[in-house]
């Protein structure tokens, strides 16, 4: 023991007088430091991921230059000699080597984290001591691979050729931001030991948990520093004579073995490539922004003719009335918004994933995980930073929810309604009708509910809220025309409805005309989607909703689409919009088919529905008129409604119809946030909300088209999001 | 009193090199003792097996009683080394060099007084690396003595060193000795060997081709002095046997005159007078006793330095 302490202290003693060891533990990180604080934005938000590049390079560097050069040092210069012969073994000088390597290193963290906060204003850490804790095991892993490159090296030349086959590729991956990388690179560096040491830091720097959160890098540093001492002990060369055999080096990669085991089991599982997208998000997301001198509408109906809004940590920070405050006083990065005006990002309230707006049955047949992803992407680039599926199958947009809410996958915030609940018969089922028999149980579970009693429909409720889905939809409707579904129990609907209450579940219901209306809110509808398309609703009914406080979402676009597909047209998918977002094989789709034989039977099909755009835009203008809070949906996915741009058109519509930009614009915002029950974080320019921004050239109180011409999204605070997007697969 | 060094029949090969071939000595109580050969004899690798550094193949082995293969902890605690070529850190002072190895073991010498004997008193702030050649070769020896041991291995303590500093170092191993410590010393160098060592062991690829005080050896071989005379003319060609002359030779001159004697002080007088009476003159004479190095020359048939 009395040979630990006096060989530590000495050790220390000795690299404390040594310019290299100061330079590199202390200079050299501090270089990078305020090199990276400049390139990174560190005064603007940037610094955490500053902090978590500079203590990785700091720990590869100790761990690396400081263990694996030094070692091969001295024993070139015959110091290890001289010990060879003294009572001392080689456990002693290890040991105190990766001792006085740690005390060295932890200062260097102190100086960088106090540096961070006082200079760029990062904030105080809620759990340092599980940042130190997982440094010294990151350190101490580091200093042992460095003691077994000196091992297994013939000269110091060969270890610093070996060191830096090790130090470059670390330090690059440490650079790179992860988003940046390619998917293959992404694998690759589920293998690099640096990955799982900046990865971890990052998750306790973002407050994504403690020192415990973070065992698998936890447990494969910790491993590396204990094989690597202990092979380290037992490949310990005292004399540059004693040479190594070649096939020693191969212990090298026996101490990079849990990093390896690591890697395969990453290549396989990639969680840990999702968690570091999803730190790598976070990090994104800390952009301290302020956007100056553009008119605001503020979602609530507001407007703001200058104003500036400053967004910080994700969040809107502050609204500012009249000139702007200096962004360089608010340590903000300036975005110029003098002419534009700036919108919460807009809701669309009725979407069904599932589809893709395609007009013949082969469009629809396609249905994977990453078209849905394509998606809620096409909404993002599209200015729409929340939808709410209402009808799709289960399982996929849960996990779909999961992914682009955790921030994996970039998205628009995503809002379902569990399975509808309809009836035997009734709309929603006929989507079965071609189902295989064999397949049909487990797409019905999917997809819908039919309640045969009240008990039924109240635990297929409570059942849903266990799913956690965000709320429930129901159909009511009979068909028009020569259009015919069984209609659901009206008793059946309210219990429904009450079971929806108890859950916290607010309820929409489908409706076809006015009685399936009125017992919707009969049964405590939340909302109601559609309205009706062949039948005017009357004013009292309208006057209900308002004193229920219920929402009114016409879905315009669909019955637009319906109309263009009657004609023949392709309008609603000729917006420049639509062309930038939509996939061009399914624009090429929908030109084609529109001339087939599939679309002409369908056209005489549905000119058998008494569907008609005036009645539907009437109802909305009743509605408006008699103060009913109104939502934007659009139906999208069904035939020429393409996901994405829909809301842009559906808003149009309502402008000609009738309905003043300002209210419309409201319907899209901050109406849509409150019947999605999230009022209290998104839909409004407000301090406190989620940075949820899209800014337009020109004025859309003015003129409603202006939305779609876009000149800036910000999503939870991030900026640049167009050109992150995955459109169209996985080409960028 | 037992030997403070026993080595019987030791042997040691590296794959198919046999570097020690059967080597018996031993070291008494306060003895130097002398290990003297060419570079490759098998020096280095017997003082190494008796440090317990190296495993032997076979052999008795006792140092200070302990089995250096067994009992290598305690008995690295009981004696110095000073190795050839070794250095320390640039930046360690050369008093905390001593303490730092000082702490290795469990019995320490005063190393403040140490410092003095070794006349590094003054050097003790310095720095390793602002040492001369000579004050590092002084440290490596006050290392040697940092636990006070009663046996001190010095591996060719003066090699690479100028001379004067070697003048130096020899010094301060005779005081080593008149301080009566046991010194088991490896050199190539003969008159370090003939200066600073009771007994000498001559090791000649693997063995000891001869051992005893540097006088016994002398005198063991044929121990024949050699006699140069150099004179103004040339010699005749025929040269007479005289008294005592084993052989004689004359160079291509005729000039320089080499004779082999056993007995000088009888050859010189009966070479002198056969001068004269060829009427020639005497520049100059010179009269060499036998070295080691002549010792190891017959025995081995090569020079120590090659």
């Amino acid at each position: 023991m009395n040979g630990y302490i006096s060989q530590i202290r000495m050790t220390l003693r000795l690299s404390m007088r040594d310019r290299a060891v100061i330079f590199f533990n202390y200079i050299f990180p501090l270089i990078f430091f305020f090199l990276f604080g400049q390139m990174f934005h560190g005064q603007e938000g940037g610094i955490t991921e500053v902090v978590s590049i500079v203590l990785t390079i700091g720990t590869l560097g100790t761990g690396l230059m400081g263990a694996g050069i030094r070692a091969a040092m001295d024993r070139e210069q015959n110091i290890l000699r001289r010990f060879k012969v003294a009572p001392i073994t080689a456990a002693p000088i290890l040991v105190s080597s990766l001792a006085a390597g740690l005390v060295q290193y932890l200062p260097q963290v102190a100086i960088v984290l106090l540096l961070a906060r006082v200079v760029y204003k990062m904030p105080a850490l809620e759990h340092p001591a599980s940042l130190f804790l997982f440094l010294s095991i990151g350190v101490l892993a580091f200093r042992a691979i460095g003691g077994i490159i000196a091992s297994v090296v013939n000269s110091m030349q060969e270890s610093q050729i070996v060191v830096q086959l090790l130090y470059m590729p670390m330090f690059m991956m440490a650079v790179i931001p992860f988003t940046v990388m390619p998917d293959w690179l992404q694998v690759v560096a589920q293998f690099i030991p640096s990955t799982h040491l900046n990865t971890g830091m990052q998750a306790i720097l973002l407050e994504h948990g403690t020192f415990l959160d973070n065992l698998p890098a936890v447990g494969t540093l910790t491993l590396t520093a204990v094989v690597g001492t202990f092979l380290g002990i037992k490949l310990f060369r005292w004399e540059k004579e004693e040479k190594v055999r070649p096939a020693a080096k191969l212990w090298l990669l026996a101490v990079l073995t849990p990093f390896l085991v690591m890697g395969v089991w990453q290549a396989h599982a990639k969680d840990n490539i999702a968690r570091q997208k999803i730190l790598a998000r976070d990090l994104s997301r800390k952009g301290t922004w302020l956007i100056h001198d553009a008119r605001l509408f503020l979602g609530d109906g507001r407007v703001i003719e200058r104003g500036s809004v400053l967004v910080k940590d994700g969040k809107i920070a502050q609204v500012f009335e009249g000139a702007s405050p200096d962004a360089k006083a608010l340590d903000a990065q300036p975005i110029e918004g003098a002419g534009k005006t700036l919108l919460p990002g807009l809701i669309d309230v009725h979407v069904h994933l599932g589809a893709n707006g395609g007009i013949s049955a082969a469009a629809y047949s396609k249905f994977s995980p990453s078209d849905l992803e394509r998606e809620l992407a096409a909404y993002l680039f599209s200015g729409v930073t929340a939808v709410k599926s209402v009808g799709d199958q289960l399982d996929s947009v849960l996990k779909l929810r999961a992914k682009t809410g955790s921030g994996e996958k970039l998205g628009a915030e995503l809002f379902l309604v569990g399975p509808l609940f309809t009836t035997e018969g009734g709309h929603g089922t006929e989507i079965m009708r071609y189902m295989p028999d064999a397949l049909r149980p487990a797409a019905e579970a999917q997809f819908l509910r039919l309640p045969k009693s009240a008990d039924e429909a109240r635990s297929q409720v409570l059942d849903l809220r266990n799913r956690k889905v965000d709320g429930i939809k129901a159909v009511l409707e009979s068909g028009a025309g020569n259009l015919h579904f069984n209609r659901m129990d009206a008793q059946i609907v309210k219990s429904i409805g009450a079971a929806a209450r108890d859950a916290g579940l607010p309820m929409v219901v489908h409706t076809g005309e006015s009685r399936d209306i009125a017992d919707a809110l009969d049964a405590g509808a939340s909302g109601i989607e559609h309205g009706s398309f062949y039948q005017e609703i009357p004013e009292a009914l309208f006057a209900r909703m308002k004193q229920q406080g219920v929402t009114y979402d016409p879905t315009l676009a669909v019955l637009d689409s319906v109309g263009a597909l009657e004609r023949g047209s392709i309008a609603p998918i000729e917006g420049s919009l639509v062309q930038q977002v939509a996939p061009p094989e399914l624009l090429a789709s929908i030109k084609t088919a529109m001339s087939s034989p599939e679309i002409q039977s369908r056209r005489a099909l549905d000119a058998g529905i008494p569907y008609r755009l005036e009645i539907a835009e009437k109802n909305l203008l009743a509605a408006y008129r008699a103060g009913v809070t109104l939502v934007t949906g659009t139906d999208s996915g069904n035939p020429l409604t393409l996901h994405g741009p829909a809301v842009h058109r559906e808003m149009q519509l309502w402008v000609k119809a009738g309905i003043p930009p300002a209210e419309t614009l409201q319907a899209a915002t901050y109406n849509a946030a409150r019947l999605l029950g999230v009022d209290n974080r998104i839909g409004l320019i407000r301090a406190g909300y989620e940075a949820n921004l899209l800014m337009v050239e020109g004025n859309p109180l003015q003129d409603i088209s202006a939305t779609e011409r876009i000149s800036l999204i910000m999503f939870k605070g991030e900026n640049r999001i167009r050109s992150q997007l995955e459109l169209f697969g996985k080409e960028k | 009193m037992e030997s403070a060094i026993q080595v019987a029949s030791l042997r040691k090969s590296y794959g198919n090199f046999e570097a020690v071939r059967g080597i018996d000595f031993e070291v008494a109580p306060g003895e130097v003792f002398g290990l003297l050969g060419p570079n490759g004899a098998g020096k280095t690798t017997t003082v190494e097996i008796l440090e317990g550094l190296r495993p032997r193949d076979s052999g008795e082995v006792k140092v200070l009683g302990c089995d250096p293969a067994l009992e290598v902890r305690a008995l690295k605690d009981r004696i110095g080394v000073c190795l050839q070529a070794t250095n320390l850190p640039d930046k360690v002072k050369v008093h905390e060099a001593l303490e730092w190895f000082a702490s290795f073991y469990s019995r320490q010498a005063d190393c403040a007084r140490l410092l003095d004997r070794l006349q590094l008193g003054e050097k003790r702030n310095e720095y390793y690396s602002k040492l001369s050649g000579g004050q590092k070769q002084r440290v490596a020896l006050a290392l040697a003595m940092v636990n006070d041991p009663q046996l001190i291995f010095l591996d060719e303590p003066t090699t690479g060193l100028d001379p004067q500093v070697r003048h130096e170092i020899h010094g301060l191993i005779a005081e080593l000795r008149g301080a009566k410590r046991t010194i088991l010393l490896t050199t190539h160098y003969i008159e370090e060997a003939e200066r600073l060592c009771d007994r000498v062991a001559i090791v000649d690829r693997g063995r000891i081709i001869a051992m005893g005080t540097p006088r016994e050896i002398q005198a063991r071989t044929l121990g024949q002095s050699r006699i140069e005379i150099l004179t103004a003319q040339p010699m005749p060609g025929e040269i007479p046997a005289f008294q005592d002359a084993e052989k004689s030779s004359l160079d291509g001159e005729g000039k320089l005159l080499t004779v082999f004697s056993s007995r000088p002080a009888r050859t010189l007088p009966d070479l002198v007078k056969w001068i004269d009476q060829h009427g020639l003159d005497l520049e100059d004479i010179h009269l060499k006793r036998p070295t080691l190095e002549d010792v190891f020359i017959e025995l081995t048939g090569k020079r120590l330095r090659d």
